[in-house]
């Protein structure tokens, strides 16, 4: 198990930032890391809505349960995080 | 005895050319300090400098501008303006001094490339006086601050910021190595004295002194409207080398050389003097907007002088307008919310009247930024002060060193410009900050930004704390809300919801 740091652009967030996640962290928890620090800050929570992960410009989500490794994440990629 | 008119040996005196005897002409004048376009000398022999003086009329109107300035300040000095002045506008002198005191002296040294460099006779000498003038902006712009530092720690960084790493030297070091000590002295023509000084240095020096005068801080207004009447003079350095440059068949390199210098100025500016108008200043003394004044200034005369000198107007020009609306509130809501990374104290600038202004000059700004302020706001009022300070770093960008923010909320448009070059990804803050990049690749790749640094484990320990250290903030230097969060509880009034 690594630690990748990941840039994350979290819907309707104005910043980039640095979240570091472990490559065996779940797109689920990668979206839980990156939501730490921009739900409740600067983003409203949507309650009852589902957090995905996808690469910018990526069309679709990644699997919910497929993990960090498994996605192929580099250092500093560059993900988004948004409501379903 | 009488003396002889300026214009009757002006021409002579000036005229240093000689022919050398014991090195060649590209020893004394070697490419990657004087010319990077190799313009032939007899060519430069045509610079015609639009601003003539001698030393001794140069003395002569520095000593009596020195005299004003120091004047006003003692006079006033014992007025205690600053103990009654708004935080936000202490924030703007704190931003500025210490963005700005010490870079006139790395400016100094650009004049200097100039003096020595410079291939035409004009340039020389004009650089020669532009070296004095930039001496004086780097002494009088840490000795107006001095008096400060025993009321007030914050006011050290006038001295200490550029010899720190906070993000914010970081940023204004490599934009200005950039455009002048790494660059030879025809380049520094083009891109400080040009592209910086006749577009960029008004908004600083002449914007902010209108917003001084408003406040009541003629100490200020002074300052920097005389240290402006040196900038309107050397500035006039680059129009002559970029004629002959035209002439010469290189317009393409000099354009592009106009092009990056703006766009870097331009992103700086978006997070120095964006902030300082649109939020720092009480909403009651504000003279115009960022954007206004940025038209005014950028739009309506520094694009007619690129156009009338025979350049274009740079190929992003309707993306920078397009940022115009934009960039520098996103800017400023990344420096209050990292605020302990900084050495001034932000002014949140978003109370419900405050709002209404930005409304007003930016159609959309509730539905966007607003949308973010909305969500701090519910916080301070809910004691949630600890969800209003980072717990991360945000990415920097890896040419203009700042964060790389975008649109939030309704209009939600953030966007990483990466570029993988040998085998390492940059990160960027907008298209046209990678498209510098990719103008000379090798100059920039080897730089590390704050998040490099970072990740190479150079900052311990590894979290806000170390990167704190890092960047030489002690608790007390360390930003907060320039009001304590007052402006907050004026939500609180039944008329002003937040929308
Ligand atoms: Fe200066
Ligand atoms: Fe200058």
């Amino acid at each position: 198990m690594t630690t990748v740091p990941l840039c994350v652009n979290f819907e309707c967030d104005f910043v980039l930032q640095l979240v570091p996640v472990e490559s065996d962290f779940t797109m689920d928890q990668v979206a839980e890391a990156a939501a730490h620090h921009s739900l409740n800050r600067r983003v409203k929570p949507q309650p009852g809505r589902t957090l995905r992960v996808r690469l910018q410009d990526g069309e679709s989500p990644f699997d919910r349960e497929s993990t960090v490794e498994q996605a192929g994440f580099q250092v500093m990629e560059t993900i988004e995080v948004y409501y379903e | 005895m009488a003396l002889l008119n300026r214009s009757d040996w002006y021409d002579i005196a000036r005229d240093t050319n000689w022919t050398p005897k014991y090195v060649t002409e590209e020893e004394l004048f070697p490419k990657e300090m004087s010319d990077c376009f190799d313009v032939p000398r007899e060519k430069w022999e045509t610079y015609d400098e639009p601003y003539k003086t001698s030393y001794r009329e140069y003395v002569k109107v520095q000593r009596e501008k020195d005299a004003g300035a120091y004047s006003v300040k003692a006079a006033l000095g014992r007025m205690k303006f600053l103990d009654s002045a708004d935080p936000g506008w202490k924030s703007i002198l704190k931003l500025h001094y210490g963005g700005i005191a010490l870079q006139e002296y790395a400016a100094g040294m650009a004049e200097a490339t100039m003096a020595r460099f410079g291939r035409a006779p004009g340039m020389r000498n004009m650089a020669t006086f532009g070296l004095l003038d930039e001496t004086r902006h780097g002494q009088i712009q840490l000795y107006f601050p001095h008096e400060y530092v025993s009321k007030d720690r914050q006011f050290d960084w006038a001295h200490k910021a550029m010899h720190s790493n906070d993000w914010a030297a970081i940023a204004t070091r490599h934009a200005f190595a950039d455009i002048m000590s790494g660059r030879d002295a025809t380049s520094v023509a083009l891109m400080l004295t040009f592209a910086f000084e006749t577009a960029f240095t008004n908004m600083q020096f002449l914007g902010l002194a209108a917003d001084a005068a408003e406040v009541g801080d003629v100490t200020f207004s002074n300052l920097i409207s005389s240290i402006q009447t040196d900038e309107a003079r050397h500035a006039q350095i680059g129009t002559p080398a970029l004629k002959i440059l035209i002439e010469n068949g290189h317009k393409e390199g000099a354009q592009k050389l106009v092009d990056i210098a703006f766009w870097r100025n331009w992103r700086l500016f978006s997070v120095v003097t964006g902030p300082s108008m649109d939020y720092y200043t009480p909403l009651a003394k504000r003279e115009k907007s960022f954007k206004e004044f940025m038209i005014e200034w950028i739009v309506g005369q520094f694009e007619r002088n690129i156009l009338d000198i025979g350049l274009d107007v740079p190929w992003y020009w309707d993306t920078f307008l397009e940022d115009l609306n934009t960039t520098h509130h996103g800017m400023h809501l990344g420096v209050w919310y990292w605020r302990p990374t900084v050495w001034w104290d932000p002014a949140a600038g978003a109370s419900p009247d405050e709002r209404d202004w930005l409304e007003e000059k930016y159609p959309g700004w509730n539905d966007t930024y607003g949308k973010c302020w909305d969500v701090i706001i519910d916080n301070i009022k809910n004691g949630r002060e600890d969800l209003t300070l980072p717990e991360t770093l945000p990415i920097v960008c890896n040419m203009n060193h700042l964060p790389i923010v975008g649109v939030p909320g309704k209009k939600w448009d953030v966007r990483d410009h990466y570029l993988d070059y040998k085998g390492r990804r940059y990160h960027f803050g907008s298209k046209v900050d990678r498209w510098v990049f990719e103008q000379d690749p090798d100059r920039y790749a080897g730089h590390q930004g704050l998040i490099d640094r970072f990740l190479a484990g150079k900052i311990q320990p590894a979290n806000l704390e170390g990167a704190l250290k890092y960047m030489g903030l002690q608790p007390e230097d360390c930003g907060k809300d320039a009001h304590d969060y007052a402006w907050v509880w004026n939500y609180n009034k039944p008329d002003k919801v937040a929308v």
